[in-house]
C-alpha cells in the first residue's frame, strides 16, 4: 500500500540522517560535541515546527508559501506590542494570534473563495511581510526581557538540549499522532488523494482544509516566537527564504507534492538531516552556499528516487500477481 | 488583428483597465505621476520583470512553473560584467549568460518533460543550486559600473523617442512572442498541453518535446535578461535577482495567465508586470509610506487572482445549462 | 439499420492474432478484428475482456507484442498516437478529450492546425469547422470555448475532428453512456451518415439493445481473445451474452418479495434553481424507489442535494421524523443515509489507496476510541465486507485501481453498506459493469431491501428500472411527471412521462 512505500522512504531518510551524523563527526572534531549539537537543534527548531504543519497541508494537496512571512509578522507583532507597552507574555500571545489569523486568512481565500493556494500564498507572502514593515518600520525591537531570552537561547540545565527542543518534541509527537492515528489524519490523506471522493464520503473538506491552513499559520506563529527569543530581536526582515527550506525539507522527507503520501517520521528525519548537514559543512569550512546546493540536490533526489522505486515496485507487484493467482477468490455463481 | 482584439476582450482587458484606473487616479492625486519622468520611471522599472514574465508565460500556460529564473537572471547579469572585465568582450559575456540559461533550462526541461518530475520541485531545487553556485562564483565580488560593457550601459541609459530602450526591448519581445503564440502551430500546442495534458498526448502532440523546448527557451530568455538587468542597475553582486521569481509569477497571474494552465497570453503577462510596477510607483506618488508598499502589492495580487477566478467561473455557469432534452 | 453498402470484399482494417502483455499481466491473448468500409461494427465484451487494449493498440497508445495489423491493404505502422491519426484512425474515447480553454474550431484541428504561408489560419479553421458541424446536423459557434458544452456536443466536436482527418476507421467507446435518448438518436443518425460515406465505424457499448438497433456486424471478445464474429441479424441478445460471459446468465434481475414498511424519508417541495423544482416524494423501508427519466432530467442533482453535497434553495428533507440539515453530508451519513455516486472513479473511490482504507473511510468515527483509529478494526471491517460482497481481489492492501470495474463498484457499495444506512441511494449502480457483476449487484440491492433498507435508485437503463423498482418516479427537465407502481410500470409509460406526455393508469 502507499503507506508501506513511504515507510521505506522515511526509513531511508532516517538512515541518511545517521550517515550524515557519522560523516559530520568524521569531517570535523567540533561536530559531535554538546555545544554544537545544541546549536544544530536550535537551528532547526523553527523549520521543524513549521514543517510539522506544512506536512499536513501538502499531503492534503495544498501549499503555503507565506509561512516565512507569517513567522516574521508574528515576530514583528510581538515586538510591536511589547514596544507599545504590553507585558511580554501578552505580546507572545498576540504574536501567536497573529500567526493564527494569517493562516485563517490564507485558508479563507482558498476554501471560501476557491483560489489556488500556490498563487494566493505567493501574494500573502508579500502582504504579510509588507505588514511587518508597516508595523515596525525600519526599527527592530531589541530590548527583550532577560528571562525569556534565556529560555530562547539557553539549554535545559544538565543537558545539551535547548529549552525549545521540549516544545518541538511535544508538538512533533502530537503531529505524528494526529496524522497517523486519528481520523483527522485519514481525512487529510483522503482529501489529498481525491478531494471530490472525500466530499462524497462525508469528509468535511472545506472545514478540514481551513483548519490545516490555520494550523500552519499558528505553527508559523510559534516558530516566530521561538525565532524572536533565539535572536533576541524582532525585526521586519528576518527569516527571508525560510519557506523554501521548509518545503524542501518536507519533500525530502517523503511527502509527495501531488498530495496523499507522506509520513511525519520522514519529515522530522529530513529536517534534522538538513540541520546536521548545514552544521557539518560549516565546520568543515564550506561556505553557506554549499548548503544551498545540497538542499537543491536533496530536493531533486527526493523526487527522482520515488519515481525509480515506484517503477521497481510495480514490476514486482506484477510479478507477484501472476504467482498469487491461486489466492484470488473466485466469483460465486448462482 | 481581429483575433488579437477578441483576445484582449477576454482576459487581458481587466488588467488593462486596472492599469488605466491606477494611473488615472494617482495622476489626479499627484500630477507629477503622469509626467514624462513619472511614466519613464514605471517603464524603466518594469523591463526586467516584464521580459521574464513573457518567458514564464510559456511555462505556466503548460501548467508548469519555473522558480529558477531569479537565480538565473542574477547570475547572468553578473557573468556578463565579469567576463567583459576579464577581456572576453560583450559577446563572451552574453554567450556565457545565454549558455547558463540554456543549460539550466535544459536540465529543468529534461527532468520535467522526460522524467515527468513536478516542475515546482525541480525548479525549486534549481533555484537553490544555481544560487549556490552563483554565490560561490561571485564570492565577495561586485560588478561595478566600470565593468559594464558600454553597449549594455547604453541600453540602460538611453531612450528612443522618449521611451527607455530597456522597455522597448520588452515591447519587441512581447510583440514577437505574442505573434508566435497565436500564429505558430507548435506554440499552440503549449495551450493544449496545459488545458488537458492527457488529451494532448492522445491527440498526437509531442508533449515532452514541447515542454522541454519551452523550459529551454525560458532559460535562454532569463539568461539574456541578465543584460537587461545589468543595464538597468549598472551593477551586480551575489544578491542580484533574489526573490524576483515571485514578482514575475505574480505579474503573470495578475495578467490573466492562470496557474491552472491553458489560458492567458504574453500580452497579459506584460500588462500585469506594468500594473504591478505602476502600483509600486503609485504608492510612492500618493505619499503612502514606502513601508506599506509590499503589503499593497500583496493585497493587489490577491484581488487580481480572485477576479480572475470570478471571470472563469462566470464562463462555466453560463454554459453549464447548455444541455437539454425533451 | 441498413445493409453494408460496400461490395468490396477486402476489409479496410484487419487485426489478426494480436497479443499484448504489460509486465506479467496478459491483456490480449489472441484478438482479431476485421472491418469493412461502410459498416457499423460492434465490439462487445465484458470489462477486462481486452476491448480497450485492442483499441488503444490501434490508436497508437500501445504497441502489440505480436500479431498483424493492416490498414487499407498496407501494413499498419505502430508508432504512436500521431502515426495512427495520420494513417486514418480516429478514436472517440468515453471521456471526451477536448481542451476546455481552446475554441471549438481549434479543438477540431488540434495538432494539425490549418496553415496559410506557414502560419495558423484561424478564419479557414473556423469556416471548415462550421461546415463540419453542419454536416453533422448541429449548429455550434466555432469561436466559443469548449469548456461547459454538453457531453453530446463534445462528441460532435470529436466526430468533426475525426472527419477532418479523413479518418478511415472511427472508433467510438461507449458513446451513449451519458446521452439523453434524443441525443442518442442524433448520434445514430450521424453514425449512419458516416457509414453511407464509406467510413468503418467501431461501436463499443454495453447496451445490447442499442447495438442491435444500430450495428451491422459484431465481434465478441472474452479474456483477451476474440470468441465470435457474426452478423447482427443472425444472432440474438441472449446468445451474445452467453458468448461474452461464457456461461448462462439466467436471472439478471432477481427481484425478491418486498416487505414494505413505514415511511423513512420524506422529501417536500425540494427546489434548486436551474436544476429541479418542487420535488416531493416519500420512501418506505423495504422498498426500491427508482428515479427514472432522461439524462439531464435532474435526478442526480436531486439526490446530491438530498445527501448534502449540493445545497438546495427551498424545501425540506425529513429522515425518520427528524429534519435533515441541508448541505451537510457528514450529518446525513450519521443519521443513516448513504450515497453511492454516479462516477465511481472520481467520486466514489480513492484509486491509489488500499481496498481496506477505501471501505473503512466512512466508518472512521465508529472505529475510533479515544481519538485513535484502530488499524486492525479497519482491516477486519474491510475483510467482512469483501467476503459478503464476494470481492475478487489479491490483498486488502492493494490499491483499488487494480480491481476491475465491477469489483470497484463492490468496494463503493461495501463502504456504504458498512454504515448500515436506513436509506441507501445508488446512482447508476451498474453503469460500465460486466453482466455477471451486474446480476450480483441487483441481487444485493434486493436482499438489502428485503431486510428493511429503503433503496433509492437512479437509473437510465429501463430494463434495470423495470426489473428492480417497486415504484418509479419519473422526471423531466427537473420536474416530477408522474409516479408508477410496479404493476403499472411499462417501458412505454415511463418513456411517455419522461418525454412530457401523460399516461392514464
Amino acid at each position: 500500500m502507499m503507506a508501506r512505500f513511504s515507510f521505506s522512504w522515511d526509513k531511508g531518510v532516517g538512515l541518511f540522517l545517521i550517515i550524515a551524523v557519522v560523516l559530520g563527526s568524521l569531517l570535523s572534531d567540533n561536530f559531535a560535541n554538546a555545544s554544537n549539537l545544541s546549536f544544530v537543534l536550535r537551528d532547526v527548531t523553527e523549520f521543524a515546527i513549521i514543517a510539522l504543519a506544512m506536512t499536513f497541508l501538502i499531503i492534503s494537496g495544498e501549499i503555503d508559501l507565506s509561512v516565512a512571512s507569517t513567522l516574521n509578522l508574528s515576530s514583528a507583532s510581538l515586538g510591536f506590542l511589547y514596544r507599545a507597552g504590553a507585558p511580554f507574555e501578552v505580546a507572545i500571545v498576540g504574536g501567536l494570534l497573529v500567526g493564527l489569523a494569517c493562516g485563517l486568512f490564507n485558508g479563507w481565500l482558498v476554501t471560501k473563495l476557491g483560489l489556488p493556494s500556490l498563487a494566493v500564498t505567493i501574494a500573502t507572502l508579500a502582504l504579510y511581510r509588507g505588514l511587518s514593515y508597516a508595523l515596525l518600520g525600519n526599527q527592530p525591537v531589541n530590548q527583550l526581557p532577560e528571562f525569556w531570552i534565556s529560555i530562547g537561547y539557553g539549554r535545559i540545565p544538565g543537558t545539551f538540549l535547548p529549552w525549545s527542543t521540549i516544545l518541538l518534541v511535544l508538538l512533533a509527537a502530537l503531529a505524528w499522532f494526529i496524522l497517523h492515528n486519528t481520523r483527522y489524519g485519514r481525512w487529510t490523506f483522503a482529501i489529498g488523494v481525491n478531494q471530490e471522493a472525500a466530499r462524497f464520503s462525508g469528509i468535511p473538506v472545506e472545514r478540514t482544509k481551513l483548519m490545516l491552513f490555520a494550523m500552519t499559520g499558528l505553527m508559523s506563529g510559534v516558530a516566530g516566537v521561538v525565532y524572536t527569543l533565539r535572536f533576541a530581536s524582532s525585526s521586519p526582515d528576518g527569516a527571508v527564504g525560510y519557506e523554501l527550506s521548509v518545503i524542501a525539507a518536507v519533500l525530502f522527507g517523503g511527502v509527495s507534492i501531488a498530495g496523499g503520501i507522506g509520513t511525519m517520521w520522514g519529515v522530522l528525519a529530513a529536517v534534522l538531516s538538513l540541520g546536521v548537514i548545514r552544521s557539518a559543512l560549516q565546520l568543515a569550512g564550506f561556505t553557506a552556499n554549499s548548503l544551498l546546493i545540497v538542499s537543491g540536490g536533496l530536493l531533486l533526489i527526493s523526487v527522482v528516487a520515488p519515481k525509480i522505486t515506484e517503477g521497481l515496485r510495480s514490476r514486482a507487484f506484477v510479478r507477484s500477481k501472476v504467482n498469487t493467482n491461486k489466492t484470488i477468490r473466485e466469483v460465486g455463481n448462482e | 488583428m481581429k483575433a488579437m482584439r477578441s483576445l484582449l476582450k477576454a482576459r487581458e482587458l481587466p488588467v488593462f483597465l486596472a492599469l488605466v484606473l491606477v494611473v488615472g487616479l494617482t495622476g489626479v492625486a499627484n500630477p507629477t505621476f503622469l509626467s514624462a519622468t513619472g511614466a519613464r520611471d514605471i517603464l524603466l522599472g518594469v523591463a526586467i520583470v516584464a521580459i521574464l514574465a513573457i518567458g514564464q508565460t510559456f511555462v505556466i500556460v503548460m501548467r508548469h512553473i519555473d522558480l529558477s529564473v531569479g537565480s538565473l537572471v542574477g547570475f547572468a547579469s553578473f557573468l556578463i560584467g565579469d567576463l567583459y572585465s576579464q577581456g572576453y568582450g560583450l559577446w563572451g559575456g552574453l554567450a556565457a549568460a545565454l549558455g547558463v540559461g540554456v543549460l539550466v533550462g535544459g536540465v529543468n526541461g529534461f527532468l520535467v518533460a522526460y522524467l515527468k518530475l513536478p516542475s515546482l520541485v525541480v525548479t525549486l531545487g534549481a533555484l537553490y543550486v544555481v544560487r549556490g553556485i552563483f554565490n560561490d562564483y561571485a564570492f565577495g565580488r561586485t560588478i561595478t559600473a566600470a565593468m559594464v560593457p558600454p553597449e549594455v550601459a547604453w541600453i540602460g541609459l538611453n531612450r528612443i523617442g522618449g521611451i527607455p530602450v530597456l522597455f522597448l526591448m520588452g515591447l519587441v519581445l512581447v510583440v514577437v512572442s505574442g505573434f508566435i503564440m497565436r500564429r505558430v502551430r507548435s506554440a499552440r500546442d503549449l495551450y493544449a498541453i496545459g488545458s488537458n495534458p492527457a488529451a494532448a498526448e492522445l491527440a498526437g502532440i509531442p508533449v515532452a518535446r514541447r515542454v522541454f523546448t519551452a523550459f529551454v527557451i525560458n532559460g535562454a530568455i532569463a539568461g539574456l535578461a541578465g543584460a537587461v538587468m545589468l543595464g538597468r542597475f549598472n551593477a551586480a553582486n551575489a544578491n542580484s535577482g533574489l526573490a524576483i521569481e515571485l514578482v514575475v509569477i505574480a505579474a503573470c497571474v495578475v495578467g490573466g495567465v492562470t496557474i491552472a494552465g491553458g489560458s492567458g497570453s504574453v500580452w497579459g503577462a506584460f500588462l500585469g508586470a506594468i500594473l504591478l510596477q505602476g502600483i509600486t510607483r503609485a504608492i510612492g506618488a500618493l505619499g503612502i509610506p514606502q513601508f506599506w508598499q509590499q503589503a499593497f502589492n500583496g493585497g493587489l495580487i490577491i484581488l487580481a487572482i480572485a477576479f480572475d477566478k470570478y471571470l472563469s467561473t462566470r464562463v462555466k455557469t453560463t454554459t453549464i445549462m447548455g444541455s437539454d432534452d425533451g | 439499420m441498413g445493409p453494408i453498402k460496400s461490395t468490396v470484399t477486402v476489409p479496410v482494417l484487419t487485426m489478426e492474432h494480436v497479443a499484448k502483455s504489460f509486465g506479467g499481466v496478459t491483456a490480449l491473448v489472441d484478438a482479431s478484428l476485421s472491418l469493412y468500409a461502410g459498416e457499423i461494427h460492434a465490439l462487445l465484451g465484458e470489462n477486462g475482456a481486452g476491448k480497450s487494449t485492442l483499441l488503444k493498440t490501434l490508436a497508437g497508445v500501445h504497441k502489440a507484442d505480436s500479431g498483424e495489423i493492416s490498414l487499407e491493404g498496407k501494413p499498419f505502422i505502430q508508432g504512436g498516437t500521431r502515426e495512427s491519426i495520420e494513417q486514418g484512425v480516429a478514436v472517440i474515447y468515453q471521456e471526451p478529450s477536448l481542451f476546455p480553454d481552446l475554441t471549438l474550431a481549434e479543438n477540431v484541428f488540434i495538432g494539425r492546425h490549418l496553415l496559410k504561408a506557414g502560419l495558423v489560419d484561424w478564419s479557414e479553421m473556423e469556416e471548415r469547422s462550421v461546415a463540419l458541424f453542419e454536416r453533422l446536423g448541429v449548429t455550434l459557434d466555432p469561436q466559443s470555448k469548449a469548456r461547459g458544452i454538453s457531453i453530446a456536443d463534445q462528441q460532435i466536436v470529436e466526430i468533426a475532428k475525426a472527419l477532418s482527418t479523413d479518418a478511415r476507421v472511427i472508433v467510438m467507446d461507449e458513446p451513449t453512456a451519458a446521452l439523453s435518448s434524443k441525443e442518442v438518436e442524433r448520434l445514430f443518425t450521424v453514425v449512419r451518415n458516416l457509414r453511407e460515406q464509406g467510413s468503418a465505424v467501431v461501436f463499443v457499448s454495453h447496451r445490447l439493445d442499442e447495438v442491435f438497433v444500430l450495428c451491422d456486424r459484431m465481434t465478441v471478445m472474452r479474456d483477451g481473445s476474440t470468441v465470435g464474429v457474426s452478423m447482427i441479424s443472425e444472432t440474438s441478445e441472449p446468445e451474445v451474452v452467453k458468448m461474452m460471459v461464457g456461461r448462462e446468465v439466467s436471472e439478471l434481475f432477481p427481484k425478491l418479495e418486498p416487505q414494505i414498511g413505514d415511511v423513512v424519508l420524506q422529501v417536500k417541495s425540494l427546489s434548486l434553481a436551474g436544476q429541479f423544482a418542487d420535488i416531493s416524494f416519500d420512501v418506505r423501508a423495504g422498498e426500491i424507489f427508482a428515479l427514472a427519466g432522461l439524462v439531464g432530467s435532474g435526478r442526480s442533482e436531486i439526490i446530491r442535494a438530498l445527501f448534502g453535497i449540493d445545497l438546495y434553495d427551498s424545501g425540506t428533507v425529513t429522515l425518520a421524523g427528524k429534519l435533515l440539515p441541508a448541505g451537510k453530508p457528514a450529518v446525513s451519513m450519521e443519521r443513516g443515509i448513504a450515497l453511492v455516486p454516479e462516477d465511481r472513479r472520481q467520486q466514489g473511490l480513492f484509486m491509489a489507496t488500499s481496498i481496506a482504507r477505501n471501505v473503512a473511510v466512512t466508518m472512521l468515527k465508529k472505529l475510533t476510541s479515544g481519538f485513535r483509529v484502530k488499524r486492525l478494526d479497519e482491516e477486519s471491517t474491510a475483510r467482512t465486507w469483501a467476503e459478503t460482497l464476494q470481492l475478487k481481489f489479491a490483498s486488502l492492501s492493494d490499491p483499488v485501481e487494480r480491481l476491475s470495474g465491477g469489483n470497484q463498484q463492490k468496494v463503493v457499495l461495501g463502504k456504504w453498506l458498512a454504515t448500515e444506512p436506513t436509506v441507501l441511494i445508488v446512482d447508476e449502480p451498474t453503469r460500465g459493469i460486466d453482466v455477471g457483476t451486474k446480476a450480483e449487484v441487483h441481487r444485493l440491492l434486493s436482499q438489502k431491501a428485503q431486510q428493511g433498507m429503503a433503496v433509492i435508485m437512479v437509473s437510465s437503463e429501463l430494463p434495470e428500472v423495470l426489473g428492480m423498482a417497486d415504484r418509479v418516479f419519473v422526471m423531466r427537465e427537473g420536474r416530477h411527471q408522474g409516479t408508477l407502481e410496479r404493476v403499472d410500470a411499462t417501458p412505454e409509460r415511463i418513456i411517455t412521462l419522461a418525454t412530457g406526455g401523460t399516461v392514464s393508469v
